[in-house]
């Protein structure tokens, strides 16, 4: 059996459908909120603490909590290695998906 | 995965919070009372304070978005957008309303309604623009486009009737918008909102 090519091995860590969600959904804005990221991705309060822990330990989103109207908030931003990566990914996903639809016409 | 569900969250967030339509549009048709000086609005004072009363209403109403479907800073290609939507809502607001019915000697002083094609227009363009052009968008401002363009309007300024009609459509198409939003994001309280410690 061949070794994969590099280029099409998945970052697991950004595969995981709740942390692509969460990626996806910061790609298309400066930054955004706690809230905004659990009504966007319907992940659980718990899931999406978890997962932003996850991301932020791998330095691919930055959290900052502050207080609004005397709440705390926290919000959340794609670092510069994070909108890299999670670039790379969906560029992967796309060469992974033409890959096997010219395959399967073959 | 829905790619582009998850990307157009934030356009959609930002375009469809239709409840802060209202406000606007209470003032559209208060300042089309207050022109035909109806009642209380023919005092020059009930206006600015309507216009306060509307500012506080908005205010509160992007409290209640905030609070239950959280806050977010667009992207710069989508203030972009945003920035050349209101570039071209000027330009059909001022040279095509001037153009098509006006004391300009180079009008070209057509029977429309001027207001309600303009308006239709740039509410039209605004959308298409951010956040694409959903149907009860092209039924309520292509309605107003196709009334405010019929040659019916001989009479010697219908503005104030094309600020009814665009205030009206203001509130019908952001109940719409709003609905959407509910449909895109889930009723109001049906997410534990409360604030993690993630990051402590």
């Amino acid at each position: 059996m061949s070794e994969p090519r590099s280029e099409l091995i998945l970052d697991r860590l950004i595969h995981e459908p709740g942390r692509l969600a969460i990626l996806t959904v910061l790609s298309s804005v400066r930054d955004a909120d706690f809230v905004f990221l659990q009504r966007t991705t319907g992940l659980t309060k718990g899931n999406l603490s978890s997962h932003l822990t996850k991301l932020e330990a791998a330095g691919l989103v930055a959290i900052e909590k502050k207080f609004v109207h005397k709440k705390p908030n926290t919000n959340v931003a794609l670092t510069a290695a994070g909108k890299q990566r999670i670039a790379r990914h969906w560029d992967q996903l796309e060469r992974l998906k033409t890959l096997s639809e010219s395959s399967g016409q073959q | 995965m829905q790619r582009k569900t998850l990307e157009k969250a934030a356009a959609n967030y930002s375009y469809l919070r239709g409840l802060l339509a209202i406000p606007l549009g209470v003032l559209l048709i208060l300042a089309a009372l207050a022109n035909w000086e109806v009642g209380p609005l023919r005092h020059i004072w009930v206006f600015p304070v309507a216009v306060a009363m509307a500012g506080a209403g908005w205010l509160a109403i992007t409290r209640y978005y905030n609070e239950n479907y959280g806050r977010l800073s667009p992207s710069t290609k989508q203030q972009v957008r945003s920035a050349l939507a209101v570039v071209i809502a000027l330009a059909v607001m001022g040279g095509g309303s001037l153009l098509m019915r006006s004391d300009a000697a180079w009008s070209l002083d057509l029977p429309v309604n001027a207001i309600a094609v303009s308006f239709a227009l740039i509410m039209l363009i605004s959308y298409a623009i951010g956040v694409g052009l959903k149907a009860h968008h092209v039924i309520i401002w292509g309605a107003v486009l196709v009334a405010g363009a019929l040659p019916v309007w001989s009479s010697p300024d219908p503005s104030n009737i094309g600020l009814l009609l665009a205030g009206v459509a203001v509130m019908v198409s952001g109940v719409f918008d709003h609905r959407l939003f509910v449909h895109t994001f889930g009723a109001p309280k049906t997410l534990d909102l409360e604030e993690s410690d993630v990051g402590a």
